[in-house]
């Protein structure tokens, strides 16, 4: 199922009935990806680069990278092969590769070219067979500029160009001097906009007289907040989850006896320790559990801090601009009107401290994506803390309603139902343990049945929805909670679903579809909403959404 | 961390909605005869579907449960009772089902919005702003053929539910319904 999708998301989305546009001098066929403004796509912004070819510091990289990928393997064939003498055939082979890969290298450099032409950026590299790649500067969601700790020492940086319905880096531009990278980016992002504006008929001159706006700095995460980011990332809940679990497991999870266990088990270790300075089992494991959790905060900390470190959020008109890292650094752009769906994560621990991780989705975004997790790109803040959410939002939604909204319940039958859910679970655990431990015993999930009635209340009374004038939030949970917020203008379709066991209880489920779920796994889910008001309320958003134009570009 | 800062719903405000919805046991608020229905034909055309299926489904059945019941142990007749009752479970719900789906089936359009519904036991309404239609697929299998039915396949660039279909519609009529969602859904805008 995901690769068909993925098959339908490369292809250009062209209502199919729509001819080819013919070129009357070439008399060769173009395939337009905006056919609905083919009456003006004679003209363009007019760009021009400063370079047209990758800088000379990429032979050095080119260079290293080979090196360092072939110098290890070829040390330890030495080192396993030096007793016997001479040159083992292998590393001739691996020596044949290296050398390969560098003419490869040196090729591309010198084949490599770009420019930009008729709204498009294009790429020729090649020597035998030549490839040329053409990217409507529309359909560009984002360049990413990356630097390595080698690039910062030569000042080079990497150039990701990523497109909407691609699968991830349309074009890589490496390596380039950093000021032609952000120039190419600010270049691009600037045309995109002077495009924008010649397909809506508005003339050019105007833009050009508008002063400049300047880079405004929305969040800047200093080396304390990283720490707390890194202290509550879910690294250190799960050790300690699996702590917990570890605990539990040893013994039969009976809360007296266990208690009364470890008293005597402790008292036992300590005599034995100051009797015979030996320590064993339940303190060495202790010792080793707390070891591993330190050393599993330690990591999540140092990791956070190696990827985030000096981490700015700013905003420069329409583009969010990001930059971070302390030995690679990356920075990237998103112009905030192709954010899809933004959502706000609040784990355990980080809603103990009161912090959330802030993720965005563009059309462009690739859940396939490995590289995203270890390189950042899943979040569009990492750390802030959760009274920062509503000052930020209008930064990225200009047109939101500003202040706290009234988060609107879901019916109160949500309660019912979820202790009746809850309660048949224990229910079955009871008859389980009744069965195989004998009464007394078999009857303690009974007490975990005001928790369940609890846990439905608090779940209910922090589940709440705000429909807004162009807006559509959403959040759930009380012990980690997510929050949405959906422009409606994004939202691509709606669908109500109703269960047996929501016609039983009168509700039904909304689903909000969107473009793009990458880095939030797409629009909410509203349960438990009366009919009613779930039959009104899709109703009122597909109605909005059709008369508000669909901003993916 | 405050319990009270959501607004809270008024008890009358929920027993009023549940009031509501004990009058109209569909789809509330939507008067029925708003819903165009599918082409008849697709009753039989869903049970030819459905006893192809089954007979497939209960062949390979046979095969394993006669492997199994041969290797294991040789109570033939148990297994042989179970095959029975799948059969005929099989057989009545391609017998009773389609019926059912058919009338549960339904699709409305005003000038911006087309709502599909569906499902028996899973009840499901689906709502596309006809201007985020992406691209929409006709599909002519050899049973709808010979039914004179077609499907429509509409794509919006959603992603859980990218793809929204149509099916049981009669094939003239589908193909100018095509036509006429295209030129709406290729005006993207207001």
């Amino acid at each position: 199922m995901a690769s068909e999708r993925e098959g339908e998301d490369k292809e250009p989305r062209l209502p199919p009935e729509l001819p080819p546009v013919i070129d009357e001098f070439e008399g060769q066929v173009h395939e337009e990806p905006y056919p609905e403004h083919e009456d003006d796509f004679a003209e363009h912004a007019e760009l021009s680069l400063p370079v047209d070819r990758l800088h000379p510091v990429t032979l050095v990289i080119a260079f290293w990278n080979a090196i360092r990928g072939f110098l290890i393997p070829i040390l330890i064939i030495f080192l396993i092969n030096r007793s016997r003498g001479g040159i083992p055939p292998f590393v001739i082979v691996l020596l044949f590769f290296l050398v390969m890969s560098l003419i490869q290298q040196v090729v591309r450099y010198f084949t490599f070219t770009f420019w930009v032409e008729n709204g498009e950026l294009v790429t020729r590299q090649g020597l035998l067979s030549r490839q040329e790649r053409n990217i409507p500067l529309l359909r560009v969601q984002d360049i990413r500029v990356e630097q390595g700790i080698v690039h910062r020492a030569f000042g080079v940086a990497d150039v990701h160009v990523e497109t909407a319905g691609g699968m991830g880096v349309e074009a890589s531009f490496s390596v380039l001097k950093l000021e032609d990278a952000e120039f190419l980016r600010d270049a691009v992002f600037g045309a995109v906009a002077e495009e924008k504006r010649l397909r809506k008929g508005e003339s050019s001159e105007v833009s050009v007289e508008e002063p400049e706006e300047p880079e405004l700095e929305l969040r800047r995460l200093s080396s304390r907040d990283l720490v707390l980011a890194g202290l509550t990332s879910n690294q250190t809940a799960s050790t300690m989850a699996i702590l917990l679990a570890g605990l539990a497991f040893l013994d039969d999870f009976l809360p007296v006896d266990f208690f009364r266990r470890i008293e005597s088990e402790l008292q036992q270790n300590m005599e034995s320790i100051v009797s015979t300075g030996r320590s064993i089992d339940w303190v060495t494991i202790a010792g080793i559990g707390g070891g591993l959790f330190l050393l599993g905060i330690v990591i999540s900390v140092l990791g956070a801090i190696i990827l985030f470190h000096g981490f700015v959020l700013s905003r420069k008109g329409e583009d969010l601009h990001r930059s971070y890292g302390l030995f690679t650094r990356r920075s990237s752009s998103l112009p905030r009107k192709r954010i899809q769906v933004l959502r706000a994560d609040e784990t355990v621990l980080r809603r103990v401290f009161g912090l959330m991780a802030l993720r965005a989705d563009t059309a462009g975004g690739n859940m396939m994506d490995q590289g995203a997790q270890n390189e950042g790109r899943n979040v569009l803040l990492p750390v802030i803390s959760r009274s920062e959410l509503e000052p930020l939002l209008p930064e990225f939604f200009p047109d939101i309603s500003k202040g706290e909204p009234e988060w609107r319940r879901v019916s109160k039958r949500a309660i019912r139902r979820g202790t009746i859910k809850g309660s048949w679970i224990i229910l079955f655990a009871t008859l389980f343990l009744c069965l195989n431990k004998g009464l007394p015993v078999g009857l303690w999930p009974l007490a975990l049945l005001p928790f369940v009635y609890l846990i439905n209340v608090l779940n209910y009374r922090h589940f709440g929805y705000v429909l807004g004038e162009r807006y559509l939030r959403c959040r759930r949970g009380w012990l980690g909670r997510t929050t949405h917020v959906i422009p409606i203008r994004n939202i691509q379709s709606v669908a109500l679903i109703r269960t047996p066991f929501d016609r039983w209880h009168g509700l039904a489920t909304l689903v909000v579809d969107t473009a793009g779920q990458a880095y939030t796994g797409g629009g909410p889910r509203i349960t438990n909403l009366p009919i009613e008001e779930a039959e009104s309320l899709a109703r009122e958003l597909s109605q909005r959404a059709a008369h508000m134009r669909y901003q993916w570009n | 961390m405050s319990l009270d800062d959501t607004s809270d719903r008024t008890q009358q405000e929920d027993e009023a909605s549940m009031d509501a919805q004990a009058i109209d046991e569909s789809m509330p608020g939507v008067p029925e005869e708003d819903f165009i229905m599918l082409d008849e034909r697709v009753v039989n055309l869903w049970r030819i579907n459905q006893i192809i299926g089954s007979v497939v489904f209960l062949g390979i059945l046979f095969m394993v449960g006669s492997f199994v019941s041969m290797a294991v142990s040789n109570s033939l007749i148990w297994v042989a009772v179970g095959w029975v009752m799948i059969a005929v479970y099989k057989l009545l719900s391609a017998l009773i089902y389609p019926p059912l789906a058919y009338r549960a089936y339904g699709y409305r359009m005003d000038d911006k919005v087309l709502e599909i519904r569906s499902g028996v036991i899973w009840k499901v309404s689906q709502q596309v702003p006809l201007s985020r239609l992406q691209h929409v697929d006709l599909h002519r299998g050899p049973l709808e053929r010979s039914f004179g039915l077609a499907t429509l396949s509409l794509h919006t660039a959603g992603t859980q539910q990218a793809v929204l279909t149509l099916p049981g519609l009669e094939a003239d009529m589908a193909g100018e319904f095509r036509d006429e969602l295209v030129s709406i859904g290729g005006d993207d805008g207001v």
